[in-house]
Parts: structure tokens; sequence; C-alpha cells
């Protein structure tokens, strides 16, 4: 048995065969079925999403340290890569964090992805093909061929405006969690990616079945729900963002402490001029408390206070 | 030089668009988003006619290759010599979204075509019927004359001077054979998709839908006589034999009915759905399925006679040479059914998918198969006569 053979037994035919069940449940609308799948499959990698949007948002609030250590060590890459570890170390932000969820995700992703491939069948190739993946149930063999019709879409083919849809969901979500950069290269390298992601996606969509592109905005309208939950409208709105809730608050407390005690640990010094690095405070949104000199205090003592509890937070809440 | 690294937001962000490309090619992976088509062949007086697979380079990240035209093309039989092709207009290369997706289908045909006094009739999934002089391979007539049908998926037949075939959008036509013109009557509007071909017999046309009911239509005017609804979709051909209609569902049974009221005689169960036409001989029904078997059924009361296991699942129409049933697996592997003992012996192996019917004339059977081969083989020995590329 292959490598493919084993994906298909433990991953495609269960999640292809749900699909099917779940369409016949839902009135044979495999419109439906295809977003109600997408939420449960969402709703279960809930907490490891949560995991990388918290820690990417840490990695975020850390980006003026970074700046300020690639800059006083642009010419020391060793020294640079040593400084970089020991600041994620003592503010507990693991760059790791940011990925590992996202890489156990991806196969629930891809399975996800290539059962609405194959489930729409609309030529006989696939549909040929998606025989080789069904269980022996009398719902799957008498649900089958799916009706590829919801509301106004033909779900196998591509559809101008829910690429639109796309773009328009995957750029509000890409904003939301966007945060002004001092560096004027970074914040044009995010600025293309900010739309670079959507209209790439709305191109895909428009060659892609339409049955993709709800699994696409279903998933985007689920993050943006979830960002805003977690950080409010971020960087969508220049409003009060949202006061961080629950666990989240940890990540921010312990950044805080990190920029509160400039001394010891991670050797870092603040530019003298905020000109310096092409904007001020203000413009880039990050609190710097001391602009004007070193820190002087040890971090690792920051780390060492006791936390506080969950009531206090949310107190301050 | 100061080298600046990338932020880790931004490596981030770049890793989750490779990965996001990955997955949408891993998404495509073994998924077709065009349609390909390759029919079977159909011989007549020593002309072998054709309809090649549709196949277009490109088509990388999830773009839909760019449809290319269709062809029906007449060779010699005996050696597979072209005698003429003609291309099946009605798709544009390029164009479309981003000069990626073809913004016509493209003209792949499934059907095998069909052959009647000095016309071959063939239709395509860019819904064109076209009839085209087989010895000079000039075009006709097309149906519709502007603009297309539905896909059509299913292969067209000739009977009583008109053309019958049906469109995924489930209407059953007839066109006149000669000129093209639609029959009064028609088209006949089901409640489905149409993948399969129609039967005719009498002055009855038989056809299986994705409604999951079989039609018996009057062949003259277009009216219904009867319908069976069975637990799945139909795309299987039906086949009408000593007033019984036989054919395959997907809901795993294999069905006769009468043919003058649509009562149902008898159904067979199997482990997989059936796709193929079934094939007669000397009272006795094969029908290949997608449980990898060829069942042997009495046609009078559906009684097993034999389950032949061919290896994989059966696709392409099986065809008789002298009391054999000859049949191709989805593998590549053609098998020879002894009628008398209801015993298979494998008799060639191409090594490509097969899903285009058979056919077969003068003791050789010509496979097509997905792979784009044309193969003459020897319907005794199997032995290769000869095989060429069609593209």
């Amino acid at each position: 048995m292959g490598i493919g053979d084993i994906w298909n037994l433990i991953a495609m035919q269960p999640m292809i065969n749900t699909l099917i069940v779940l369409t016949n449940a839902l009135f044979n609308n495999f419109g439906v079925a295809i977003i109600v799948l997408t939420l449960v499959v969402n709703g279960i990698i809930f907490p490891l999403t949560m995991k990388q949007v918290r820690a990417s948002k840490a990695m975020q609030d850390l980006q003026p340290k970074i700046a300020e250590l690639q800059k006083k060590y642009a010419k020391e890459k060793d020294k640079l890569a040593r400084e970089q570890m020991k600041l994620f170390k003592e503010s507990g932000v693991s760059p790791a964090g940011c990925l590992l969820p996202l890489l156990v995700q991806m196969p629930i992703w891809i399975v996800l992805f290539q059962s609405i491939m194959r489930v729409l069948a609309v030529i006989p190739e696939n549909l040929v093909g998606l025989s080789d993946f069904l269980y022996s149930w009398p719902i799957v063999y008498t649900t089958l061929p799916l009706e590829n019709h919801f509301l106004w879409l033909n779900l196998a083919t591509g559809d101008i405006f829910l690429a639109l849809l796309v773009g328009g969901t995957m750029w509000v979500q890409q904003k939301m969690v966007m945060t002004p950069n001092a560096d004027p290269g970074k914040q044009s390298q995010s600025a293309m990616m900010l739309w670079m992601m959507p209209i790439m996606f709305a191109w895909l969509t428009m060659t892609f079945p339409s049955g993709l592109a709800i699994f696409w905005v279903t998933s985007n309208i689920f993050r943006i729900g979830m960002q805003y939950f977690i950080g409010g409208w971020g960087g969508l709105f220049k409003t009060e963002s949202k006061k961080p809730a629950g666990r989240d608050k940890k990540y921010k407390e312990r950044i805080a402490q990190v920029e509160e005690l400039p001394e010891g640990g991670a050797d870092i010094v603040v530019p003298t001029s905020t000109q310096e690095e092409g904007s001020s405070d203000e413009e880039s949104g990050d609190k710097r408390p001391d602009s004007g000199g070193g820190y002087t205090k040890s971090i690792r003592a920051a780390k060492r206070k006791p936390r506080r509890g969950r009531g206090h937070r949310s107190k301050r809440g | 030089m100061r080298i600046r690294s990338a932020a880790p937001a931004g490596k981030i962000a770049l890793l989750v668009i490779l990965l996001l490309l990955g997955l949408t090619v891993l998404g495509c992976y073994g998924t077709k988003t065009s349609p390909e088509g390759g029919s079977g062949g159909t011989v007549a007086e020593d002309t072998l006619f054709l309809s090649p697979a549709v196949k277009a380079s490109g088509g990388s990240f999830g773009c839909t290759p760019a449809a290319v035209d269709g062809k029906l093309v007449a060779l010699s039989a005996a050696d597979g010599t072209r005698f003429w092709e003609i291309t099946l207009e009605g798709s544009r290369s390029g164009g479309g979204v981003f000069g990626c997706q073809s913004s016509a289908s493209p003209a792949a045909v499934y059907g095998s075509p069909a052959v009647a006094g000095e016309l071959v009739y063939v239709g395509g999934y860019n819904g064109k019927v076209y009839a085209i002089n087989s010895s000079s391979g000039v075009l006709r007539w097309v149906y519709p004359r502007e603009g297309t049908l539905e896909p059509i998926i299913g292969g067209v037949i000739v009977a009583m001077d008109r053309v019958y075939f049906s469109d995924a959008d489930g209407k059953v036509y007839a066109l006149d054979a000669a000129t093209g013109d639609i029959q009064q009557g028609f088209p006949f509007t089901t409640g489905g998709k149409i993948w399969a071909t129609p039967a005719v017999s009498g002055e009855t046309l038989y056809i299986g839908c994705f409604d999951k009911k079989l039609y018996a239509l009057s062949a003259i005017d277009g009216s219904k006589q009867w319908e069976y609804e069975t637990e799945g979709a139909i795309a299987s051909t039906p086949l009408v034999y000593n007033d019984m209609v036989y054919f395959g569902s997907f809901d795993r049974y294999f069905y006769a009915l009468d043919a003058a009221s649509g009562s149902l005689k008898w159904k067979f169960p199997a482990d997989r759905w059936f796709w193929t036409k079934a094939l007669v001989n000397n009272g006795t029904i094969y029908a290949g399925c997608f449980d990898g078997k060829v069942y042997a059924l009495g046609a009078e009361n559906g009684q097993e006679l034999a389950a032949l296991d061919v290896g994989s699942a059966v696709y392409s129409w099986p065809v008789l040479i002298d009391d054999r049933v000859i049949v191709a697996n989805g593998e590549g592997e053609i098998y020879a059914i002894d009628t008398a003992s209801n015993q298979e012996t494998l008799l060639a192996d191409i090594e490509e998918a097969v899903y285009a019917p058979l056919s077969a004339e003068g003791g050789v059977i010509y496979v097509y198969s997905q792979e784009r081969n044309l193969y003459a083989l020897n319907a005794d020995s199997g032995v290769g006569l000869w095989n060429l590329t069609i593209k």
C-alpha cells in the first residue's frame, strides 16, 4: 500500500463520503453542505487556528524590537540571530508557534479541497474516478451524482461575483491582521502581500469550480469573525481595537513587559531619532515607552514577576 | 552592503502563499477540470471513424487548459492509414478569463460515431451534433446551426432516418438524418442530466437519466410512454432484447423491465455501480460493473450464471465476436469471455486506461486508450496488429 493509498483511506474517503452524506441530509443541497462542512472543519481546528493567530500577533508586536536588532547588527549576522532568539525566548514568543499549527492544518485543508474537487465530478473522467472513493453505504450511492446548482451558481464553473467575494473577504481578513511597519521597505512588502493574495485567489476562483470558491469564502468569513473576536477590526479601521480576551492578554502582557524593561536580556538599542526609522512612533502605531536610551533592566527579571490571575485580567477588560 | 532580512510576518505570508499554491496544485491532483473525451471507434466499409481525446497543454496553478478543437478522423481499418480528418468547430483556443480558461467548451467526444448511409454523425461536449460525409470528410450539417446545446456526453444513434441524442440539460432530441432539422415533438425534457446513449427498438426510444429514471418515449413524436424510477442515477445505455429492457444504475442494481409497460421483471445486486452497456448472447446477459466483475445473468429471470473477475472496473462497452464477449477493464487489460463455458481469459494488456467503447470488425478488436493510442488486436490471439497515436 503506497502513500497515496493510505492518504485516500484515512483522509479522502472519510471526507468525500461525509460530504455526500451531508448533502443528502441537507436536502441534496451541495452548496449548503460545503458551507456546513467548512464551518465544522474550521470549528474542529479552531484551537490550532487560535494558537497560530495569537503567535502571529505576538510576533508582530515584537517587530519594533526586531527592527532595532536588525539595525544594530546589520553586519553581524550570527550575533543578530543570537539576539533575535534571545528576544523570542525572553518574550515567550516562538517563531515556530506561527508555523506549526499552520502545518498541522494543511492536510485538513488539502483533503477538504480535494474532496470538493472530486465530488463535483462534472465530467465523466472525474465521476468515474470518484467511484473508487465511495463507501458501500446505500445513501452514498443513491445521492450521487450531486446537484451542482446553488443559488445563482453552477458549482462546477467559475463565477465572477464569487471571485470578487473571495478576493474581498481575503483582503479584509489580511487587512485586519496587518500592522503598520516603521520600515518603508517592509511596509511596501506587506502592502504587496495585502493585494497579491486576494488578486491571486480571485483569479483562481474564476478558473476553478464555484464549489471551491464557497469553501474559500466560508473560511475567510470564519477567520474574519475569529480575528474580530481576538483583536477587533485590527488594521481594517482606524478605531480603538477591541480589547483582547482571555489568554491573548498573556502574550500582550509579556511583550509589554519586554518593552517596559529595557536593561539586560536582548541587547536592544533604540535609535536616538525616530527619523532614522523612517516614521514617527505615532505613525507606526507602536508603543515605545522609552525612545531615548537603552534598556536597563533585565527582561528575565520581568519574566520572574508573578502572573496576574484571570480574575484580575477580566477586571482590566 | 546591508542585507535586509524579510520580517517574520513577511516570511510567514510568503510561506502561506506557497503553501496555498501547493494546496491548489495538490487539490487538483487526480482531478480534471476540462473534458477530454475520446470516443470508441465505429467501423463501416473498412473505415474506422473515431474522435480522439482532447488534451491541451498548460493548465498549471488551477488554470484550466485552453480548449482545443476536437476532431473526427477516418482511418483504414486494415492498417490505420488516415483517409481524412475534420475539425469539430465550436471551441476556441485561448480567450476566457485572463487568457487562461477557454470561453467555450472543447469539442470532446465521448460517444462512438454513428454511421448511416453516406453520413457519419457525432455529438460533442461543446453541445453540437455534426453530420459529415463519410467518404470525403466534408461537413453536411451541424445542429444547432447557431449557438450550442448543453454538453452532449452520450453517443448519437440513427434509426428511422432520424438521429437521436440527448444532452446534459436532460433533453432528448430527434433530428432529420439528412438535413439536421429538429423533429416535431422533440426535444423531450426529463428531470435531470443525461449522459447515456439512447436505444431505439421498434418505435420506442429508451434512455436513462440522472433523475434516476429510465424513460420510454415514442421515437415518432417524443411522447412519453412510461418511466421507471430506480434508487440511483442511470448512466448506462439500455439494452433491448426479447421485449425486455436491461440497464444498470448507480444504486448498484442491474434491472430488467418489460419493454412495453415498464414493469420490473427482476433486478440483480452488485457491489458497485453499473456504467457500461450490457451485451446479450444466447439468452445470457453480460453486464460489466465497477466492482471489477462481469456478471453473466439469465435474461429471463436474472439468475447469476457467473461472476467473472476481470481485475478492475469496467467502463467501456464490450463487443461480441464469435460467441466471445471482449471486455476491457480500466487498467487496459482485455479479457475474452467464452459464452459457452462462461470462463474468462486474459487476451491482451495494453497497460493504459480504457474508457472508450470497444469496436470490432473482421476478427480485429479496436481499442482506444486514454493515452490517445489506438490499438488493433487480433481477436483470437490478442496479438497487436498495429497501433497509432491519434491526436
